[in-house]
């Protein structure tokens, strides 16, 4: 037990959503006779699910403001009809189709800013007001009626990295090369943290700890890499995954590392003692709101290019499956908890859920009822967690 | 010291990454994204099936691309509906899952909850397990786009199930009832019932249609319309809202309860000092709605068509609140759509058929099937062979 909690790193709680992620997709893979880990249904699990992802990327921030955001999947769905109207009534280039979704996202969460920020409205209810808005919007400028999108918007939504290089490699090499660049990037960074904890504290973990940890996580990835660059000639690593993995690197470095991120939690714990010390509420307000939408829009264009063709119902109910994420990845309701990376594994664990019940062939009915009931579930384990600090110890302990 | 460290480290993570990527065999093949769902069909079929395929796979190769030898009797086979919120939806759940097994195949059955992304990803784990072909009721005909060409890929037939699959290559062929006659027939039987019901004309009529994402919806108005805009040109019918473009009259996702909020609109807006005789009805949840509202607003009820055969409104069609349905029965659907499995399953590929529709990508194979119209004085012949349906006519 001291020797799994040395080479997690000391902190077992932070992962047991991800023993419980990994438990679930064993058991999956078992009722479903090995489907659920192949190279094809985790293609498209990730690209199936890539839009709601990016949407709890933006969403986990929200919430930690202490906000919530209701209007993502109708501005999703606006961003998405403009710009499939925009290729195909006013002949725009795909590229520029999809900087007007972007800037449309970045109007509708600057419009939603300035009603939180500057006029003090609950981002609930200012939110509230643009799902109706933009939901309302959607349904006028297509008519009601789907448009098909420019044919580029494919790679976005259902695209693939592109195959190159050597055959002996056995897999598509722009996987492989993203794989490595992975586990490269992971061992560098675990030993800079070594050498810095060192220079810091004088004490430092056994090497071996750190060794096994590096050896654990590159197996994962070496794992996945496999998984996903060994399908079917033509796939790879899905490009909506790409996507949402830079976005990933990205929110995780603003939040953990940037001056704003501490902004965002100072502003989440605490109002008025984050305004008191120098923090620009009004502004961590607005941005965070803005990055809302433009995520969103993000969402949308690869919803559409997925569909091939941007609806009129689109985005429904989305903002819901945000939500959710972000919750089971242990954000706290009043703000000021959470993190980027939890609430994508809280995302997957939706995903995956979603997906290895399909597999076995369980209707949409159900599947809702129990993914209702895993939502509690998590969350109330999170906060069971937390107010008896031995839970997690203890439940993992088995 | 420090480098000796570094250097350990480096070694377990690259051994680790040695042991990973270096092992195990090269990709799948081409073909094979289905390797291991392939070996649980072997299981499934039977020696006789084996011959069949067999037997199949001699025969000269159908026309389609995709594949050309038939699948096994015990195959895999998709059907991906939208939802099961009304009752031809969940009548074709049931009578797939009794015809598919009873014609020896394996199905796997789902209903997407009107939700585009769910359906998407309904219609890929069908792929992961192995269809051979996948029925698709689309929420959205054109949204499926790129997972149909996935379906393509895997070489799996793909049938669209009453209603067009727009905007992709990945579909073999779609199973429906002529839409555009549908509406002809609605449109007729609402003719029918004013002269029957109202007297001589001229009448006052109001016009709904369907939900704009589903394809057939602007068929069925449009073949309604080539009935009525020649009497609304001369006068014997009078549309008082002058509502009669299809965007103006639609009903977004078939929603009952907003073609109710627009019929009452419509009877406070137009009505007040006049009498309706008639409304075109695209189906019969609309219809029901649309009577509702006018007895609410205490105008006589007027002559409604309607679509579906729903439970409810063959009651009120028998009881003369609703003059009017039209049958499309589902399980004549569905017997036709079994029936192409069947021929692809024997190698010989689709039947043939000489009506198509271009998708916006390709001209796509239609099998159509024609629908009936269901008044008070035929309701008993139609439906002599359902039984359940029979049972309402008391």
């Amino acid at each position: 037990m001291k020797v799994i909690k040395q080479i997690l790193g000391g902190d077992l709680k932070r992962y047991t959503m991800v023993v419980a992620l990994a438990v679930l997709i064993g058991i999956f893979n078992i009722i479903s006779d090995g489907r659920m880990l192949t190279s094809s249904n985790f293609q498209n699990l990730l690209a199936g699910n890539a839009y709601v992802l990016v949407l709890a990327l933006g969403m986990l921030m929200v919430i930690v403001i202490g906000q919530i955001d209701l209007s993502v999947g109708s501005v999703a769905g606006f961003s998405g009809m403009v710009m499939a109207i925009a290729a195909r009534e006013l002949n725009l280039p795909w590229w520029a189709a999809v900087l007007l979704a972007l800037i449309i996202g970045l109007a509708a969460g600057a419009w939603h800013g300035f009603f939180l920020a500057k006029l003090g409205i609950p981002g609930f209810i200012t939110t509230l007001g643009g799902m109706m808005i933009f939901r309302g919007g959607v349904i006028w400028i297509s008519k009601s009626i789907s448009v098909p999108a420019p044919e580029q918007l494919k790679w976005f939504g259902a695209g693939y990295l592109p195959e190159w290089g050597p055959k002996f490699t056995g897999m598509n090499n722009s996987t492989l090369v993203l794989g490595i660049i992975g586990i490269a990037a992971y061992v560098i960074s675990q030993l800079k943290k070594y050498k810095k904890s060192a220079e810091v504290t004088g004490t430092s973990e056994p090497k071996w700890a750190v060794a096994a940890r590096i050896a654990l996580v590159s197996l994962i990835i070496g794992y996945f890499t496999r998984l996903f660059g060994t399908g079917r000639e033509g796939t790879s690593f899905p490009v909506p995954g790409l996507i949402l993995l830079i976005l990933i690197i990205v929110y995780h470095t603003i939040t953990q590392k940037t001056r704003f991120g501490r902004n965002v939690y100072a502003v989440g714990g605490n109002k008025s003692a984050a305004a008191l010390s120098g923090v620009n509420v009004a502004r961590t307000y607005f941005i965070t709101m803005m990055n809302m939408s433009l995520l969103a829009a993000v969402a949308g264009i690869l919803f559409v290019g997925r569909s091939t063709a941007a609806g009129p119902a689109d985005g429904t109910s989305w903002e819901m499956d945000a939500i959710a994420s972000v919750f089971i990845g242990g954000a706290a309701v009043s703000g000021g908890v959470g993190t980027i990376l939890e609430t994508m594994v809280g995302g997957l664990m939706m995903a995956v859920l979603n997906n290895g019940l399909m597999l076995m062939g369980v209707g949409a009915d159900k599947t809702q009822v129990i993914k209702g009931f895993v939502l509690l579930a998590a969350v109330a384990f999170d906060v069971y967690n937390k107010r008896s600090g031995h839970g997690a110890h203890k439940s993992k302990a088995k | 010291m420090n480098r000796k460290k570094i250097t350990a480290l480096l070694g377990a993570a690259a051994l680790a990454m040695t042991a990973i990527t270096g092992c195990g065999g090269g990709r799948e093949g081409a073909a094979g994204a289905s390797a291991n769902t392939q070996e649980a069909v072997v299981e499934e079929s039977t020696e006789v099936a084996a011959e069949d395929a067999a037997a199949a796979s001699e025969e000269e190769a159908p026309e389609e691309e995709a594949t050309g030898a038939g699948f096994e009797a015990g195959a895999t086979i998709g059907v991906s509906l939208p939802w099961l919120g009304t009752q031809n939806w969940k009548e074709a759940e049931t009578m797939f899952k009794e015809q598919l097994e009873a014609a020896g195949y394996t199905p796997i059955i789902q209903a997407a909850d009107q939700k585009v992304p769910q359906q998407q990803q309904q219609i890929e784990s069908m792929i992961e397990n192995g269809a051979k072909v996948i029925v698709v009721g689309p929420i959205d005909g054109t949204q499926l786009g790129s997972v149909l060409e996935q379906a393509k890929d895997a070489g799996i037939y793909v049938i669209g199930y009453d209603r067009l699959l727009e905007n992709t290559t990945g579909v073999d062929g779609v199973v429906q009832f002529g839409s555009v006659k549908t509406g002809e027939l609605q449109a007729q039987a609402l003719l029918d019932g004013l002269k029957e019901v109202k007297g001589e004309g001229p009448y006052n009529i109001e016009l709904f249609g369907g939900g704009p994402a589903d394809p057939n919806a602007p068929n069925f108005f449009k073949g309604a319309m080539s009935v009525l805009q020649p009497l609304i040109d001369d006068g014997t019918l009078t549309v008082v809202s002058g509502q009669t473009d299809f965007t103006q009259c639609a009903t977004v996702d078939w929603d009952n309860a907003k073609a109710q909020s627009r019929m009452d609109s419509l009877l406070s807006g137009f009505y007040s000092d006049k009498d309706i005789h008639g409304v075109l009805s695209p189906n019969d949840g609309i219809a029901r709605a649309i009577i509702t509202s006018c007895e609410n607003a205490g105008q006589e009820i007027p002559v409604v068509s309607g679509l579906d055969a729903e439970n409810e409104s063959v009651e009120w069609v028998w009881s003369g609140r609703q003059y009017s349905t039209v049958a499309k029965p589902t399980d004549a659907l569905v017997a036709q759509t079994v029936d192409i499995i069947n021929s692809l399953r024997d190698g010989k590929g689709m039947p043939a058929t000489d009506v198509t529709a271009d998708n916006g990508v390709k001209e796509v194979a239609i099998y159509e099937l024609p629908p009936v119209v269901v008044t008070k004085a035929n309701a008993k012949e139609v439906f002599a062979n359902d039984p359940s349906r029979l049972e309402l006519l008391k």
